[in-house]
């Protein structure tokens, strides 16, 4: 099964650069499982979310979301729960997570078959500069051992066990 | 008409507001409220080395960063007195292709098109014609993958810098791209065609059409600033016609020309002034077309864009099927103190570049002239010569049809410094 492994924000607007971060740190916690799938790293993907799930089995976004929810809080979205969200394609060139999921399932019966799941951080403060806010920061390693448990757990339900691993970190 | 109020204007980039004002049944007041805060990108320029320039102005915008790239390398190479190999501009030009395809293939079916078919979003249009999307996707994306076989990444792409490039890209990444070009060029046609019986809003203004213009080649990277009414001038004199004043409401500069006036850049001056210059395939496209010129309805740069699509794509080929680079990538630099302006045709418009330099190559002045900043004014004007249809109109037409003309022109807030509320108050 073909997996990716992708750390989405903006590493220049705070709290958005938390997707980016864990996915570094479970890289370099877990080089092992990091070997076994696809690991990329996108600021702002936009409609390329769609060329990089092009051929996927699986994926797991890691991304900070904005939620009425504890700031540093960690979750995880399933295939399901994704889908339910509310696209809001209000700008030209910024086109969402969830509404380009929602565009690539209606045009690509293959990309519906990918299992998509999305596990998102938390963040307060997305203004201009860069720097996680403490508390996300101390959420760095709760989310990397999620996406850890996600990765296993996928490899396990796949027995994969071929390398296969062309991303680096940005 | 009862106040309108739109939270956000869709597809277009960045955040602003859009106020008519109505007494009496007049439309009074339209104004276009820059609100998003300024980015100061002049500001970060001055202390950098020289090329440091090229890849942080590309982040002004993730549609047109190769824009930003070229305008700011030609005023450099002008500051300095360096002159590139032909198989520089050629690369530079293959660069310029691919962002074009990228970002015409965006506005024409994915931020235009929905609202010339009746659809809310791209999304909705994906629905009832998902071939039509999947085909703008796939041209889209070719775009892209240019500019990542050139720059390694599709959008922000590296490698340009100034005297040329840090290193040749590989010819057979290249040449791999030739069999979807060749499919995105057949698309491109279809895609004029198709646009033609499109149900364009009535909509005829006397711009004052301003471009690129060179006598060989589609004007994008060199040439003068030509205008409709007859004006020519250089990069160096473009100040002395095209100024840019602050508006108290906006954190966006408006362009205007000496006098005052307004004018107007973007794809319907290019196809309106250098016409002559596309490429074959291109030329037959407007010809069969059996347009008029020049085209004076802004809502129709849909079909002026497609017509340039089709050009960018026989460009790209063509270019791609003569590369064969060799000697260096770049020229070496002699450092010394300057000043230069340079200019490149964005997807939106005429993009100007002014740069002070000392003996280090150490920038001591920028300044920086976005298409969308000069074109502010004039869809204001543009909403002006609308407003006796819009206040005749119901009040959730006269919304769309307003956020249709402003999404016509592709405003750019980002680089502008950012755009998109509508509200339309009745005074009493």
């Amino acid at each position: 099964m073909k997996t990716l492994i992708l750390g989405i924000g903006q590493s220049m607007r705070g709290d958005d650069a938390a997707g980016l971060e864990v996915v570094r740190l479970w890289q370099t916690q877990h080089p092992v499982s990091a070997a076994q799938v696809q690991v990329e790293f996108s600021e702002l993907p936009g409609l390329d979310l769609l060329n990089l799930l092009e051929g996927m089995e699986a994926a797991i976004l890691v991304d900070a979301i904005q939620l009425h929810a504890t700031v540093g809080t960690v979750l995880r979205f399933g295939p399901d729960e994704l889908a339910s969200f509310t696209p809001d394609a209000g700008s030209a060139h910024g086109w969402g997570v969830a509404e380009t999921l929602q565009l690539g399932s209606s045009l690509y019966p293959s990309l519906a078959k990918c299992r998509v799941m999305l596990i998102g951080i938390v963040g307060g403060q997305f203004g201009m500069g860069a720097g996680l806010s403490p508390v996300v920061h101390e959420a760095l390693a709760n989310a990397a051992e999620m996406l850890e448990n996600e990765v296993r757990s996928l490899l396990k339900s796949c027995k994969i066990n071929r390398p296969y691993s062309r991303g680096t970190p940005i | 008409m009862n106040t309108i109020e739109v939270p956000a204007l869709a597809r277009v980039e960045g955040e602003g507001g859009l106020y008519i004002g109505v007494k009496d049944g007049q439309v009074i007041e339209i104004r276009l409220d820059i609100y998003e805060p300024p980015r100061f990108f002049e500001g970060f320029l001055v202390g950098r080395y020289l090329q440091e320039v090229p890849d942080i102005t590309a982040r002004i915008c993730g549609i047109c960063p190769v824009a930003y790239q070229m305008s700011s390398i030609t005023a450099l190479e002008k500051a300095l007195d360096v002159e590139v190999s032909p198989q520089v501009y050629a690369l530079r030009r293959l660069m310029y292709c691919g962002e074009y395809i990228e970002s015409h293939a965006l506005h024409i079916y994915l931020l235009q098109a929905p609202d010339l078919l009746g659809q809310p979003s791209a999304l909705d249009l994906a629905a009832i014609a998902p071939e039509v999307v999947k085909n703008a996707l796939r041209m889209k994306k070719i775009g892209n993958e240019v500019l990542k076989a050139i720059g390694g990444r599709s959008v922000h792409p590296v490698n340009a810098c100034v005297g040329g490039f840090y290193r040749w890209p590989e010819a057979v990444s290249l040449k791999a791209l030739l069999p979807e070009l060749e499919w995105g060029l057949g698309a491109a046609k279809e895609t004029v065609r198709w646009s033609l019986n499109l149900p364009y809003p009535e909509l005829e203004i006397d711009y004052k059409f301003v471009a690129i213009h060179h006598p060989e080649e589609y004007g994008v990277i060199k040439g003068e600033v030509w205008s409709s009414k007859g004006s020519k001038i250089s990069a160096a004199e473009f100040e002395m016609s095209y100024i840019e004043e602050h508006v108290q409401r906006s954190n966006a500069l408006h362009g205007h020309t000496v006098d005052g006036g307004t004018y107007l850049v973007g794809p319907l001056a290019r196809l309106n002034l250098n016409n002559a210059q596309l490429f074959p395939e291109a030329q037959k496209a407007l010809k069969d077309a059996s347009l008029k010129l020049p085209l004076k309805n802004p809502y129709k740069s849909l079909i002026a864009r497609a017509i340039e699509l089709v050009h960018f794509y026989e460009e790209a080929i063509t270019l791609i099927k003569a590369y064969n680079p060799s000697g260096p990538a770049h020229v070496g630099l002699k450092l010394k103190a300057g000043e230069g302006c340079g200019m490149s045709e964005a997807p939106r418009g005429l993009l100007y570049h002014r740069y002070k330099i000392d003996e280090n190559g150490i920038v001591k002045f920028a300044k920086i002239t976005p298409p969308t900043a000069q074109n502010l004014p004039r869809i204001e004007a543009d909403l002006y010569a609308m407003a006796p249809q819009l206040v005749e109109m119901p009040q959730e037409q006269a919304t769309l049809t307003a956020e249709h003309l402003v999404r016509s022109y592709d405003p750019c807030i980002s680089c502008a410094t950012h755009f998109l509320k509508l509200k339309i108050e009745n005074r009493k």
